[in-house]
């Protein structure tokens, strides 16, 4: 369309400035191809084209300098899609991009050394956010050359398992604007350096100090950062009540807080801490101590929380009720892999707390239509609803979610006792983005048909293993649900070539699934390989129908393509 | 007995003239230390009459348990600190009888007329060796007025004192030096009594006879130091305090001050055999070598350790004066801070004024001049691991981390072999020697703007950190 009025009235695009053409690129979103197919009109085109890019996802390394020098105004660079990043492009970008970079990614990339870094940090003087997580060669050296971005305010560097106290230190010493950091899994960087960070970088919002071996040696100047927000202790095991007893400092400012798989921490130490951090509002205690009628109790004081996670804790029904009984409304509530809720307790949560929006329930095997009946009809509001593997609800219960939770957009029946009656009801949700229906053995095509027919934007599908699925199902999907980004097939025996074809229509399809389906082709897989040019993963194990002959345009059309999973089964490939 | 006094007043003319300030007290009171002594003066001045000195010791030794005329017979030097105080202290234990000795007075008169006697003999002396030397009168000449001054000055200042023992307030609670001469602190010194009169006049004593000795003494201690020292002084002030005595204020005049010289302190050995001369560390020691000599020295009598005298009155606080002129620790300093024990002047005169000689063999790079610092700091040598970047080593990370809380721009530094396994580790292993080398040489640009050497620059053999 746009090389349409171009060539026909080129004046008018003279007339043009530069930056309305720009607003006209802002809109180009949707499919990365757009603007290259604008680009490749004319020279001017291509001109404004590479003055507008900010954002620069490249797939190799060799061609970056050339590329960095045609996008001028890169601002951001994801190296993620380049796993060999060595020092001479880390070189060529601190040389190139050396006053507009301010944001890279190298958590993929491995090659790079300390000494490519430091020439990046001491040349891109702008440098706001560099993720260097996963660089588990990377050592105090390294560390001592980030310090050298001054001006950094974002920092991921999970991972870096060999960077110790002495690095982190030249960080915090170095880069006093920081804002946000994650060390996760930075297992050589204890209470010192953790200290030392709170210490000199003020303006921390964001820390993440996951399966750190901490101990309550840095908490206190921890909270008393002023604007902290955001705070991660999953599984620091070296944090235990007595310290939080000892906490007096009252951090106004935290909002988040994880405190996962921390074992140590009985409700004793979480009634100190939260009574010490008024203002939460997500708490996250996954896989921790059992959730008892006192923890419950020491929780009731967060008088902003909004978000509790318990996933994989042991609940109690004292517990479940006592949580039912805080004055606050919860709007998300997690209790997935929990043993002990009952129908007894999620009703009475789910009457009190009416406002929830999220509702985890995944593996919560105990509950029966009595909570789903109750949870429907009080939580009408609920946008997302997991409920993975809650064998003991009958088939009943289905309509009644479809019936009353109009707002759904998320929905995981994976391993339920739907049907096509369940299905027809969830399609009145319109909004439904998400459906999960692995496993569901008892939906056929009629069911799907509703969901292929009302549900327009839906845009991730899990139909695994759902036997009773065959092309007619597919078919409707694919006509109905323009915008699917995400499908699996996987197991499902009768799907033939037919039902490709009719996806190859779903252009932005970016995860394709179909492990275990006998029937499909190499023809099937062309076409996908053709009409859904945004391929990035793709799974065609065990599909022993397919061959080169299907591989072939797949190499050709799907540029994106980063994961293929395909067995070497035959001689030919 | 008149031999001897000739002998004696021989020795200490001598000794008196020699270049070296070595004092004679030790020569008289601590035959140890004579013998060190005499060998020197025996090269000095090539006389002969010096061979008997050592076999006089032992009379003399002996003759301290004797009546006192016998001590005022003693030479007494004016450049001399411990013959003084010797004389006093048979004063002062005769005092302690009676409140007010006349006696004492006649003993301090009869020590006055010895003196100048003896100063006296000096100057006959002198009169007498002008013939002989003829070589180097010039020189020879200063020296014999200058030590005349000085004796004349002690003389005066011992009248003083003797005019101030009159004084009624004069109380007695010290003890007489005990002659135990085997303990290098029982050198003696000039014992102040607590009563303010005469304890003043006997410090101005002290201290005129002690100038006195440096003038008669024209290579003395400060005069062999140049400014160097004067500098090493300054830098290790600090250091001493070290060795102070842990915020320990005394009056001043509350404590007796001993000053040893600077041979003393530096001597390897403090006991020396009487007979063969053979110098040792330890009492004990000496003891164990006499055995050798004979049977006399195998009673239990003679192996016993010589033990101190118990007395009932409480011992005088004794502090020691570092002989180096001009420091803290000297006594003529306006803020002198004494040091407590013969160990802490060791030690203290061999960091501060002396040349570190022994080298760290693990880092090359600590120098010190006493023998038990370099093996403490060898204990630890290698092991302050924990690096500011302001060049200050820590043995512990904490105190690195508190030190970097506390300061503004200071950084950990990363160790320089680190550095370069940082560098060289990901990248010979994947990309190679070339990737390597073009690593090195492109980051040669960045390297010089590299503030704390904690980066690449290392690499370019700058070695900044």
């Amino acid at each position: 369309m746009k090389k349409q009025r171009c060539s026909e009235k080129i004046n008018l695009f003279d007339l043009l400035s530069e930056e309305i053409v720009f607003i006209i690129l802002d809109c180009l979103n949707t499919n990365p191809f757009d603007k290259k197919s604008f680009s490749l009109v004319c020279k001017s085109f291509y001109i404004t084209e590479s003055k507008h890019r900010k954002k620069l996802k490249p797939l190799r390394q060799e061609h970056l300098p050339a590329v960095l020098i045609r996008y001028s105004n890169t601002t951001h660079l994801d190296l993620s899609l380049c796993p060999r990043i060595n020092d001479h492009s880390l070189f060529a970008i601190s040389k190139i991009t050396s006053f507009t970079l301010q944001s890279i990614d190298l958590s993929r990339s491995w090659g790079f050394s300390s000494s490519g870094l430091l020439s990046l940090t001491l040349s891109c003087k702008n440098l706001k956010e560099i993720d260097i997580s996963n660089a588990v060669s990377l050592k105090d050296a390294g560390a001592a050359a980030l310090a050298e971005a001054k001006n950094l305010e974002k920092l991921w560097m999970g991972r870096c398992k060999m960077v110790t106290d002495m690095g982190v230190g030249c960080i915090a010493v170095g880069c006093k604007n920081l804002k946000l950091i994650s060390l996760k899994w930075c297992l050589g960087v204890g209470d010192l350096g953790v200290g030392l960070i709170a210490v000199k970088c003020k303006e921390i919002r964001s820390l993440d100090l996951s399966y750190l071996p901490i101990t309550n040696k840095c908490l206190p100047s921890i909270l008393k950062l002023q604007h902290l927000e955001d705070l991660i202790l999953e599984g620091c095991f070296g944090i235990d009540d007595c310290s939080l007893a000892a906490l007096k400092h009252r951090c106004k400012s935290l909002k988040v807080l994880d405190m996962s798989s921390c074992q140590n921490i009985s409700h004793l130490g979480l009634s100190s801490l939260t009574s010490s951090i008024g203002g939460l509002q997500q708490l996250t205690l996954a896989h921790g101590s059992p959730v008892t009628l006192s923890i419950a109790n020491g929780l009731k004081k967060l008088s902003m929380l909004q978000s509790i996670k318990l996933d994989g804790s042991v609940v109690t029904r004292a517990g479940l009720k006592a949580i039912g009984d805080w004055c606050v409304s919860l709007k998300e509530l997690s209790l997935s892999k929990c043993d002990g809720v009952t129908d007894e307790g999620l009703s009475y949560v789910a009457t009190k707390h009416r406002d929830l929006r999220k509702l985890d329930i995944t593996c919560c095997r105990k509950i029966s239509d009595v909570s789903i009946t109750h949870v429907t009809s009080s939580c009408t509001g609920l946008t997302s609803l997991r409920m993975e593997s809650c064998t003991l609800v009958p088939r009943e219960a289905f309509v009644l979610i479809g019936q009353r939770c109009r707002f759904l957009e998320e929905l995981d029946l994976t391993d339920n006792e739907i049907d096509d009656e369940g299905l027809k009801s969830i399609s009145r949700c319109s909004k439904l983005s998400v459906l999960k229906l692995g496993i569901c053995l008892n939906i056929t095509d009629g069911g799907l048909a509703h969901v292929g027919m009302c549900c327009s934007k839906l845009k991730e599908l899990d139909l695994y293993r759902c036997v009773g699925i065959m092309d007619s199902g597919i078919l409707t999907i694919a006509c109905g649900c323009p915008d699917l980004e995400m499908i699996n097939i996987a197991y499902l025996k009768d799907i033939t070539d037919s039902s490709l074809l009719s996806l190859s229509k779903c252009s932005r399809l970016n995860t394709f699934e179909s492990r275990g389906c006998p029937l499909i082709t190499s023809l099937g897989l062309a076409a996908i390989a053709v009409g859904c040019k945004q391929l990035i993963k793709l799974d065609i194990k065990w599909c022993h129908n397919i061959n080169d002959v299907g591989m072939l345009p797949l190499a050709h059309f799907s540029q994106n393509l980063r994961q293929l999973h395909k067995i070497l089964e035959s001689a030919s490939f | 007995m008149d031999l001897k006094e000739g002998l004696r007043a021989e020795t200490w003319a001598k000794s008196s003239l020699a270049e070296n300030e070595m004092s004679k007290r030790i020569s008289s009171n601590n035959p140890c230390f004579t013998d060190f002594n005499s060998q020197q003066y025996q090269q000095k001045w090539e006389d002969p009459s010096i061979l008997d000195y050592d076999i006089r010791i032992n009379p003399a030794f002996q003759e301290f348990n004797q009546p006192p005329q016998n001590q005022s017979s003693l030479p007494c030097d004016p450049t001399n600190q411990i013959k003084n105080p010797f004389q006093m202290n048979e004063n002062l234990q005769t005092n302690k009888m009676q409140d007010w000795d006349p006696k004492a007075m006649l003993n301090n008169l009869s020590f006055l007329e010895q003196k100048i006697h003896e100063l006296q003999d000096l100057v006959h002396l002198i009169v007498g060796r002008r013939s002989q030397i003829l070589g180097r009168p010039d020189e020879l000449v200063a020296q014999q007025q200058q030590l005349i001054t000085a004796d004349l000055t002690s003389i005066i200042v011992q009248l003083i004192s003797t005019a101030g023992s009159l004084l009624p307030s004069m109380k007695h609670t010290l003890s007489a030096a005990t002659p135990s001469m085997g303990q290098l602190g029982q050198f003696g010194g000039v014992p102040f009594p607590p009563g303010a009169g005469l304890s003043d006049s006997i410090q101005v004593q002290n201290s005129c006879a002690k100038k006195v000795s440096n003038q008669s003494n024209p290579i003395d201690l400060v005069g062999n130091s140049g400014t160097q020292q004067n500098h090493a002084v300054e830098e290790h002030d600090l250091k001493d305090e070290d060795d102070a005595d842990d915020g320990e204020q005394l009056p001043p005049g509350s404590y007796e001050i001993l000053q040893l010289e600077k041979e003393e302190i530096l001597a390897p050995h403090t006991h020396f055999c009487t007979i063969c001369g053979k110098g040792f560390k330890r009492d004990a020691n000496l003891r164990m070598h006499m055995r050798g000599h004979g049977d006399e020295y195998k009673t239990p009598a003679a192996l016993a350790k010589p033990h101190k005298e118990s007395s009932s009155e409480p011992m005088l606080i004794k502090r020691y004066s570092c002989p180096y002129a001009g420091c803290k620790r000297n006594k003529d300093h306006k803020k002198f801070q004494p040091l407590k024990t013969i160990l802490c002047v060791k030690n203290h005169y061999k960091r501060t004024h002396c040349d570190k000689s022994y080298v760290c063999s693990r880092c090359n790079t600590k120098k010190f001049s006493v023998i038990a610092d370099l093996k403490t700091h060898e204990k630890h040598c290698g092991k302050d691991k924990w690096l500011c970047s302001c060049g200050t080593t820590f043995s512990r990370k904490d105190k690195l981390f508190g030190h970097i809380a506390l300061f503004q721009g200071h950084t950990p530094a990363i160790p320089l072999d680190e550095t370069i396994k940082g560098l060289a580790g990901p990248s010979d292993r994947r990309e190679g020697n070339e990737a390597t080398s073009k690593i090195g040489s492109t980051n040669f640009n960045f390297g010089s703007s590299v503030p704390n050497g904690t980066g690449v620059s290392d690499m370019d053999a700058k070695g900044e950190s």
